[in-house]
């Protein structure tokens, strides 16, 4: 990265800094010129329809897919052109809508990847790795299951080894798709709370979801996307309320 | 057993290799009902559809529109009106939604009512309408769930068996799939709809099941499954106030 | 498997093997050496085959340009033969580094099916360049030395296991797995996927070149038909994929057998060896899909049933 990308920027820079950030396909504008900063430890929302261009602006912020348009700045760097693996070592963590575990390894083996690959370019020994996965596999509650196959694992005990792998990374900003998707209210209130506590440990979140009680509880602000556009933003009770996110994505069945 | 008990269910025990996940279950859905079928992650939900399907061997009685259906395969199930929407669609994503629509008419013998079943499912969903030569793969989540549920009412169903139709799915669209349902009843499709969002299924079934570790623990009408507290302290959760 | 029991079984059967010689039948010791050579050529596409999950149909060009690059050494520029060696790995890991990074972009089938060329189109490279015999090939010099051969084979076959061994435990060989279940998913947990890749190839064409090394110095004569044979690539597959992909000692187990398998029905039923030894692939492909690795813990856990699953899965 050249010397100017690594400029001091200011104390008080934000975690990240979306700047008009666009991605096209073929002539389909999916996200149109989004901007948006997050400061540490806040929790964003992130809602919309589906189709809205959620998951492909996570995509941008993790290196899965590089802007059409637009930069992307993380910690003060600008990042639009970093590789992937990269922003994993840089402190960039984040969980898939679709989840993608590694089949035919454990639990144990699945999250030790992402303590021996993630920030910093992660842990070096195989023993200390193996530590810190076990603490990742215990913290999201998936001890019992610690030496099955990941291929054997129901859906939601695959949401959790999706958090603990992110998790391991220890990263610095979470980006969390879906992960409430298909859980019980019940379910759902456990969830909040283990991403509340990781949110208290310094890590910065954005939360795309569509169980709306979660984004609530949760979110400090709210970023609401609607055919790839920013159409609202701001506290939850204000975009909750906002009439256009109604009409476009709420409903009126309260829930 | 009653003469208008669609599909009746009882002691119906199944499970996978050696472990056993359901447990006796006791289950009815009458004709020109919507049912519903609620429970946590390893209830055993799904399951308890696959075994209805006969994707997997089960015990127990298992009758559908008056004949036993437990030696029947998945094809004959289909065949003699119990179609089921899969959890996650399984759309043909290559092929357009007119194509989809047309795959849902597979085992159709009475080929001259196709074109009315194509209206009458335009109709509920005039967004497949638009929609219908685009390439099902590029059709937004709503959209692929309204095209998913239109191919199986393209099968003619007496029954129709819907499960996790609102994963992943905006509020506002879970509400239009409702009212699609709602208004399929007044057709004469029964309905047994399984469901995470205990609030959305609750909001349209008449009957509903709650399920826990393989049993049925709660049955009875909504109106009354939404105030039983015991219901509500597991299902509802923090928002039971409401 | 415990990695000490591992090392355990690898020590014990290197000082088993290197006694072998010592029998002074000619004809074992001849078998010896084919099947140590084939083992590490199994071995070494392990690294990229069953580890990293990149099915490669080209490895022999490895094995030819080790064969090519000691028999030139040694017959057109005179060096030793450990130089030789030396030269045909050395340039085996430049076309692997070269090459690599290009063709490693390329996923499952594809991947597969542009390895498929490599070998033949190398074979007419070397088949126009007169300083290396052209079409005509090289004779090396003659050393009537099986024993030693063996030993080398041996030795060479012990070297490979060995890193694969520590591959299998080490934080390099988690990330060449993770890139093997799920590639996307590793480059976002921080896993350098072009580079690791890239090592993976060069590892496996540097023991694949030794291999060819050896066994050119061994039969004296090479020519491009036989250094790039392309039954080897084959050869090479089934053997890691019969033993068991992914594990250690898999295909060393699955080219000893395989390899006796075929000697034996090639001296009692010549004629339709070729066809019987295809017979015993389908057959292990229907009771043991995923090697015969997987079938010592299945059947130890389930029992015989776990055969009858595998046929059931299959829908025979």
């Amino acid at each position: 990265m050249s010397a100017a990308a690594d400029a001091i920027a200011p104390a008080t820079a934000p975690v990240l800094d979306a700047r008009d950030l666009t991605k096209r396909f073929q002539g389909l504008v999916s996200v149109n010129a989004v901007s948006f900063t997050l400061a540490k430890s806040e929790i964003l929302g992130l809602i919309g329809p589906n189709g809205a261009g959620k998951t492909t602006l996570i995509n941008m912020i993790s290196g899965a897919l590089a802007p059409s348009a637009g930069e992307l700045w993380f910690e003060g760097r600008r990042i639009d052109g970093v590789p992937a693996y990269q922003r994993a070592h840089l402190g960039i963590g984040r969980t898939f809508q679709v989840m993608k575990p590694f089949p035919r390894l454990t639990v144990l083996e699945n999250v030790a990847v992402g303590a021996l690959f993630g920030f910093h370019g992660g842990i070096r020994s195989m023993k200390e790795a193996r530590e810190a996965a076990r603490q990742c596999v215990e913290f999201t509650g998936l001890a019992r299951r610690i030496d099955q196959s990941a291929d054997a694992l129901g859906g939601p005990d695959r949401k959790r080894l999706e958090l603990a792998k992110a998790l391991a990374m220890r990263p610095r900003l979470l980006l969390l798709d879906e992960v409430m998707a298909g859980l019980t209210p019940v379910e759902v209130d456990e969830v909040v709370d283990v991403i509340a506590k990781i949110r208290d440990s310094g890590v910065t979140i954005i939360v795309i979801e569509h169980v709306i009680k979660a984004i609530r509880r949760l979110s400090d602000r709210i970023l609401v996307l609607h055919h790839g556009e920013k159409i609202a933003e701001g506290d939850p009770a204000t975009v909750l309320g906002d009439q256009r996110v109604i009409e476009a994505y709420l409903g009126t069945r309260r829930q | 057993m009653s003469d208008a008990a669609l599909l009746e269910i009882r002691g119906l025990g199944a499970g996978y290799g050696a472990v056993p996940v359901l447990f006796g279950i006791d289950l009815v859905v009458n004709a020109g009902e919507i049912v519903t079928l609620v429970g946590s992650n390893g209830a055993g939900k799904t399951t308890t559809l696959r075994a209805i399907s006969r994707l997997i061997d089960a015990t127990g009685t298992l009758n559908f529109a008056g004949e036993d259906i437990l030696s029947h395969t998945p094809e004959q199930v289909f065949a003699a009106g119990l179609v089921q929407v899969p959890e996650g669609r399984q759309l043909f994503p290559a092929m357009s939604v007119e194509d989809n629509l047309r795959m849902g008419t597979y085992r159709r013998r009475d080929r001259a009512a196709i074109p009315a079943s194509f209206e009458q499912v335009y109709g509920l969903f005039p967004i497949l309408a638009e929609r219908r030569r685009q390439l099902a793969g590029n059709l937004s989540g709503g959209e692929q769930q309204m095209c998913a549920l239109a191919r199986a009412l393209m099968a003619a169903p007496k029954l129709l068996v819907v499960d996790e139709m609102s994963l992943g799915l905006a509020p506002v669209i879970v509400d239009q799939l409702l009212e699609v349902l709602a208004t399929i009843r007044k057709q004469g499709v029964t309905v047994l709809l399984v469901e995470q969002d205990v609030f959305a299924a609750f909001s349209v079934a008449d009957r509903g099941y709650v399920m826990e570790t393989g049993r049925i623990v709660h049955a009875g009408p909504t109106a009354e499954l939404r105030e039983d507290p015991a219901v509500r302290g597991a299902y509802l959760g923090m928002e039971a106030a409401t | 498997m415990r990695p000490w029991l591992t090392l355990a079984i690898i020590a014990v059967a290197a000082v088993l093997l290197a006694l072998l010689p010592l029998t002074g039948d000619a004809v074992w010791i001849q078998f010896g050496i084919n099947a140590l050579l084939l083992a590490t050529c199994a071995q070494a596409w392990n690294i990229l085959g069953g580890f990293t999950g990149y099915v490669s149909f080209g490895n022999s060009v490895f094995y030819g340009l080790g064969t090519y690059g000691t028999a030139a050494a040694m017959t057109q520029l005179g060096w030793l033969f450990p130089v030789g060696l030396a030269l045909g790995a050395g340039a085996a890991m430049v076309l692997a580094l070269l090459l690599g990074i290009p063709i490693l972009r390329l996923r499952g089938p594809y991947f597969a099916i542009a390895t498929l060329g490599l070998s033949a189109a190398m074979a007419a490279v070397v088949s126009n360049i007169d300083a290396v015999g052209a079409n005509i090939g090289l004779i090396l010099p003659l050393t009537r030395a099986d024993g030693m051969f063996y030993e080398l084979a041996l030795a060479l076959l012990l070297a490979c296991t060995l890193t694969v061994a520590w591959l299998a435990r080490s934080r390099f060989g988690s990330g060449l797995v993770a890139i093997r279940e799920d590639e996307d998913a590793a480059a976002s947990m921080g896993v350098d996927t072009t580079r690791y890749k890239v090592i993976a190839l060069v590892l496996s064409a540097l023991f694949t070149a030794i291999a060819g090394g050896i066994h050119a110095y061994w039969i004296t004569f090479i020519n491009p038909a036989s250094a790039f044979d392309p039954t080897l690539n084959v050869q090479m597959v089934i053997f890691a994929v019969f033993g068991g992909p992914g594990t250690v000692l898999g295909p060393v187990v699955g080219a000893f057998i395989l390899s006796a398998i075929y000697e034996v029905l090639a001296s009692w039923i010549s004629t339709a060896a070729a066809f019987l030894f295809g017979l015993v692939i389908v057959l292990a492909v229907i009771f043991t899909p995923r090697g015969l690795a997987d079938i010592f813990g299945g059947v130890r856990r389930h029992g015989a049933a776990y055969l009858l699953q595998n046929i059931r899965e299959n829908r025979l």
